[in-house]
């Protein structure tokens, strides 16, 4: 009897020893506080379809070169090593995105998933990340239905929205002199959703709207929309067009030999696009960007590093990609766990500088990323001396100023 | 006059098939318990949410079969109705709390409603001119959806479309058993389509495709024939998208693109025109392909699938399923002269 009593006291103590080896964990080893022992962070986007320059692989790379990173900055004290990145292309099609989200977060245990270039598709993961309680951070999406009207706790908005464009331009464009402008729209629910945020934007700054042109989507031949444009020789026109839209709208604007005193902007560009169109037909015109890989030596410093990894120089959704698995990372090792709920909470309010956010902080109300955000011009192809060198950044617009006003979001959570 | 040559042709058809259906007696059935063991089975093998997907895909392809296969007609705009179901039922399921049944009903409805003035337009031409007139109405439906996007979202789609099913949470929220939920609708869409294509007026089908200018000399009505089909199609269509939305939970542009309808159209060519089942073998390759694909970080998905598709028509011009028939028969031929 004392026998059997002394075993078991023994059997016990050697296995709670055992435990307690076990779980304070070698390094590298998962513990149990990380679901199946390792992160996964899946990355959904676009890799063969329009936005695979704006995104898609390159944006892969920057998660991996964030992994590698955060595990450099974390030799010994990191909650985990054992990080995995996976991927897949949805080509801009919502229910693929839909179907592969799932499959991420259920068989591929996906802990966060990141990107999802396309407004149909960032939603329709967002219900995923909502029914299945785990985190999604959109980078390469646009809508700001994510944070207004479709925000929920699991989804996080980090680079830019509509809003954000539309604002950042209209307001400084507008207080630097700008007074009246020309909007030339695509007439579909994008360009006059675009047409009419630049038009709140505009009136709040104290400018007035002329001209309102719809023009077929899509289009060629631009001629009587520039016409009707110039007419009551505005300050400035802006083209709300995207892709080959708007490298026509800016060769035929140039070719129209416009008034050199009107400034032109542009309401949907990513350096991916100047990139693919030229500095030529789009020089001097204004937009609002998220981040510029030359806009400082931080930016410098990690876009050359990213050029000698990929062999192009990072677009600001790629940055983004980077900055939100960094800081994702970053949470999950302050919450000592990859719970979401526990991931949430330290992400909710979380104020960030790094390569990508500037005066960064996420807005607990709304999960919004709100950070500086730059007023940029397409430099003169005679200005630029070194490839790639598009952009120069005219004024920085304040996180504050720079995003949608708390009171104006349709968000409850 | 024209009810009477319906029984005359009706006749001599079964008088001509007749040994041959008196030796597949046992057949048929069997099969069709394969089949439905193998639809059930599905979602233990493929992830449910894909093997929804295949059902779906490949019930919008026999729609698009029985215009193709059966009476000759290429619709190019078949998304219109995959897509304004997919709509429909999304605006019904979120405004009423319908069943989801009842709203891809509804939606299937709306969609042959859509059906009527598009196939009344577009039976007037016939080969190319069809398929453009088709194309057509189905980018303006495209163009419609975009614009009012206080009905469908517009660029965002129609998000967080609830499936509604009596409270019963598991169908509501699981993909795994929504499958067996809506898998009575994909039936009941092959149903129609398989009896559509059995019964006379499948015939009279069969006659016009073949010979529409014998048909009407005969004293049938192609238009109407013709009408009555595309109207039918519509709806089966309409089913397959409704499901597809239901189960996706959203629904979005992509549903009424161009490409939808090319997909519809490769799946139905893939699988074998005029098969009806091939469609379905169709979409569960392409699909599982496609989904394959996606993560194997290859940028060329439609290089793959275009690929495919040359090779089945220059190759297999009955498709998989066609030229699977094709080499059973020929099989069975041989046995039977072998073994008496």
């Amino acid at each position: 009897m004392f026998k059997s009593s002394l075993k078991i006291v023994l059997g016990t103590t050697v296995a709670v020893s055992l435990a307690a080896c076990g779980g304070a964990g070698g390094p590298g080893g998962g513990s149990e506080k990380i679901s199946d022992g390792k992160l996964v962070l899946g990355v959904l986007n676009d890799q063969s379809g329009p936005y695979k320059d704006l995104s898609g692989p390159n944006s892969v790379e920057a998660v991996k070169m964030a992994v590698e990173d955060w595990k450099a900055a974390h030799k010994d004290d990191a909650v985990t090593t054992d990080i995995e990145v996976i991927t897949a292309d949805f080509s801009t099609k919502p229910d693929v995105a839909n179907t592969k989200a799932q499959e991420m977060y259920d068989r591929e245990n996906a802990d966060i998933i990141l990107d999802v270039p396309n407004s149909a598709a960032a939603l329709a993961v967002a219900t995923q990340a909502k029914n299945k309680k785990r985190v999604y951070i959109n980078v390469g999406g646009g809508t700001s239905a994510l944070t207004g009207a479709s925000c929920n706790k699991y989804t996080f908005h980090w680079a830019y929205d509509t809003y954000m464009l539309a604002n950042g331009a209209a307001k400084s464009v507008t207080d630097s002199g700008g007074k009246t402008w020309s909007i030339v729209y695509p007439d579909y629910e994008f360009g006059q959703a675009s047409d009419k945020l630049y038009t709140g934007a505009v009136e709040a700054a104290g400018g007035k709207v002329i001209a309102h042109i719809p023009t077929p989507f899509p289009n060629e031949n631009f001629a009587t929309f520039i016409t009707k444009a110039q007419q009551g020789n505005p300050d400035v026109i802006a083209s709300m067009h995207g892709g080959g839209d708007l490298a026509n709208f800016f060769k035929q604007y140039q070719q129209s030999g416009g008034d050199k005193s009107t400034k032109v902007v542009g309401g949907v560009v990513f350096l991916s696009d100047i990139k693919s169109i030229g500095a030529e037909p789009l020089k001097g015109m204004q937009f609002t960007d998220s981040w510029y890989w030359n806009m400082d030596k931080e930016a410098r410093a990690w876009a050359d590093r990213f050029q000698e990894k990929v062999g192009t120089r990072p677009t600001a959704i790629n940055a983004g990609n980077y900055s939100a698995a960094y800081q994702y990372l970053e949470a999950v090792q302050e919450a000592g766990t990859d719970k979401s709920d526990d991931v949430v909470a330290k992400l909710e309010g979380k104020k960030i500088n790094d390569i990508f956010l500037r005066n960064g902080e996420i807005r607990a109300q709304d999960h919004r990323v709100i950070h500086d955000v730059y007023l940029a011009e397409v430099k003169d192809p005679k200005d630029i001396k070194e490839d790639e060198d598009f952009e120069k950044i005219v004024t920085t617009i304040p996180a504050a100023n720079a995003f949608r006003p708390l009171d104006q979001s349709e968000c409850s959570m | 006059m024209s009810e009477h040559l319906v029984g005359t042709s009706h006749l001599e058809t079964a008088a001509t098939a007749a040994p041959e259906r008196r030796e597949r007696a046992w057949a048929r059935p069997l099969y069709l318990l394969l089949a439905l063991l193998l639809a059930c089975a599905l979602p233990w093998f493929i992830y449910p949410p894909i093997a929804l997907d295949i059902l779906c895909w490949g019930l919008f392809a026999i729609s698009v079969d029985l215009l193709l296969g059966y009476t000759g007609l290429l619709s190019f705009g078949h998304a219109a109705f995959w897509g304004s179901s997919a709509y429909i039922t999304g605006i019904v399921a979120i405004e009423t709390g319908m069943p989801f049944p009842v709203a891809i009903l509804l939606g299937a409805l709306a969609a042959m409603v859509i059906a009527v003035p598009t196939g009344w337009l577009a039976v007037r031409s016939t080969g190319i001119y069809f398929a453009m007139v088709t194309l057509a109405f189905a980018q303006m439906l495209y163009f419609v959806a975009n614009r009012a996007s206080g009905l469908t979202g517009g660029e965002n789609g129609l998000q967080g479309i609830p499936r509604p099913f009596f409270g019963m949470e598991l169908i509501e929220t699981e993909a795994f058993y929504f499958y067996y939920a809506a898998l009575p609708l994909i039936i009941l869409g092959c149903f129609i389509a398989w009896r559509t294509v059995h019964s006379p007026f499948g015939r009279v089908l069969l006659a016009i495709r073949d010979n529409p200018a014998r048909a009407r000399a005969l004293g049938f009505d192609v238009e109407g024939y013709k009408i009555v089909v595309f109207v039918i199609s519509a709806g089966i269509a309409g089913v397959a998208g409704g499901v597809f939305s239901s189960g996706h939970g959203f629904a979005s542009l992509n549903d009424l693109m161009w490409t939808t309808s090319g997909k519809a159209v490769l799946i139905t060519v893939l699988g074998g025109i005029g098969t009806l089942w091939g469609a379905m073998v169709g979409s569960g390759i392409l699909v599982t392909l496609e989904d394959y694909l996606t993560t194997l970080g290859f940028e060329g998905i439609g290089i793959v699938t275009g690929t495919m598709f040359i090779v089945i028509v220059l190759l297999f011009r009955r498709g998989i399923w066609g030229s699977v028939q094709q080499a059973w028969h020929w099989a069975l031929g041989k046995a039977r002269l072998r073994w008496g």
